[in-house]
């Protein structure tokens, strides 16, 4: 099984599970934790590390709101063959996630689809339209 | 195969909440399921499928399913349909 957990600036990740959860009327299986701006990011990599400890044995996928931004920077650090971090996760990227019936089977392509679908959900509405109507 | 042409009549249109509860629903059959929309056939099982339709109320899209369950999915979507996503009172 797949352990999902996301860590942006400010509590967007919490609001992206609020509104995810809001979706698809029910609990979700993950976490976020929020980047303290005051901080130097300890309190993240520590709370990281026992995310990771309580998981062991588990396949764990970290989502980050900015590729390059510290959350992100510092979930870099624990990547290794059962940690991947997904950097720009959004709304369709996460429903993405919860949907996709076989994420359990396989990591690497569960995470792929996840991009797919965050990348897939980002469009210029009128050239999309406009697109389907020529 | 079967198809129903389906009116939707729900305020919101395929929203994201409607086209969770839709694709939880087709999930439940064992058929293939599609949603067909002008020119657009998208898999009535992936949520994010259906929200590329964009489809709004008064729009008519075909329902189609093939399987052994074909015509059970049919109903319950169509009713599904039928009810609002029940959303509205």
């Amino acid at each position: 099984m797949i352990k999902s957990l996301i860590i942006t600036h400010g509590n967007l990740g919490h609001e992206l599970i609020q509104v995810a959860e809001k979706i698809l009327e029910q609990k979700l299986d993950i976490e976020a934790i929020a980047f303290d701006w005051q901080g130097d990011g300890s309190d993240m990599i520590a709370q990281l590390e026992k995310f990771i400890a309580a998981n062991k044995g588990h396949k764990i996928i970290i989502f980050t709101d900015m590729f390059g931004g510290s959350p992100s920077n510092i979930a870099t650090r624990f990547i290794n063959k059962n940690v991947e971090v997904l950097s720009g996760i959004n709304l369709p990227g996460l429903l993405k996630f919860f949907c996709y019936e076989e994420s359990s089977k396989n990591f690497m392509k569960t995470i792929k689809i996840v991009e797919q679908g965050a990348i897939e959900g980002i469009n210029i509405i009128s050239e999309y339209l406009g697109d389907k109507n020529d | 195969m079967i198809e129903k042409t389906q009116i939707i009549i729900n305020k919101l249109g395929l929203h994201a909440r409607a086209a969770a509860k839709l694709s939880h629903l087709a999930n439940m059959f064992n058929a293939n399921i599609y949603l067909i929309y002008n020119e657009d056939k998208v898999n009535a099982k992936s949520l994010l499928g259906i929200l590329t339709l964009a489809a709004s109320i008064g729009n008519e899209i075909i329902l189609q399913a093939s399987g052994d369950d074909e015509q059970e999915a049919i109903t319950a979507i169509s009713d599904l349909f039928n009810r609002k996503f029940d959303e509205e009172s």
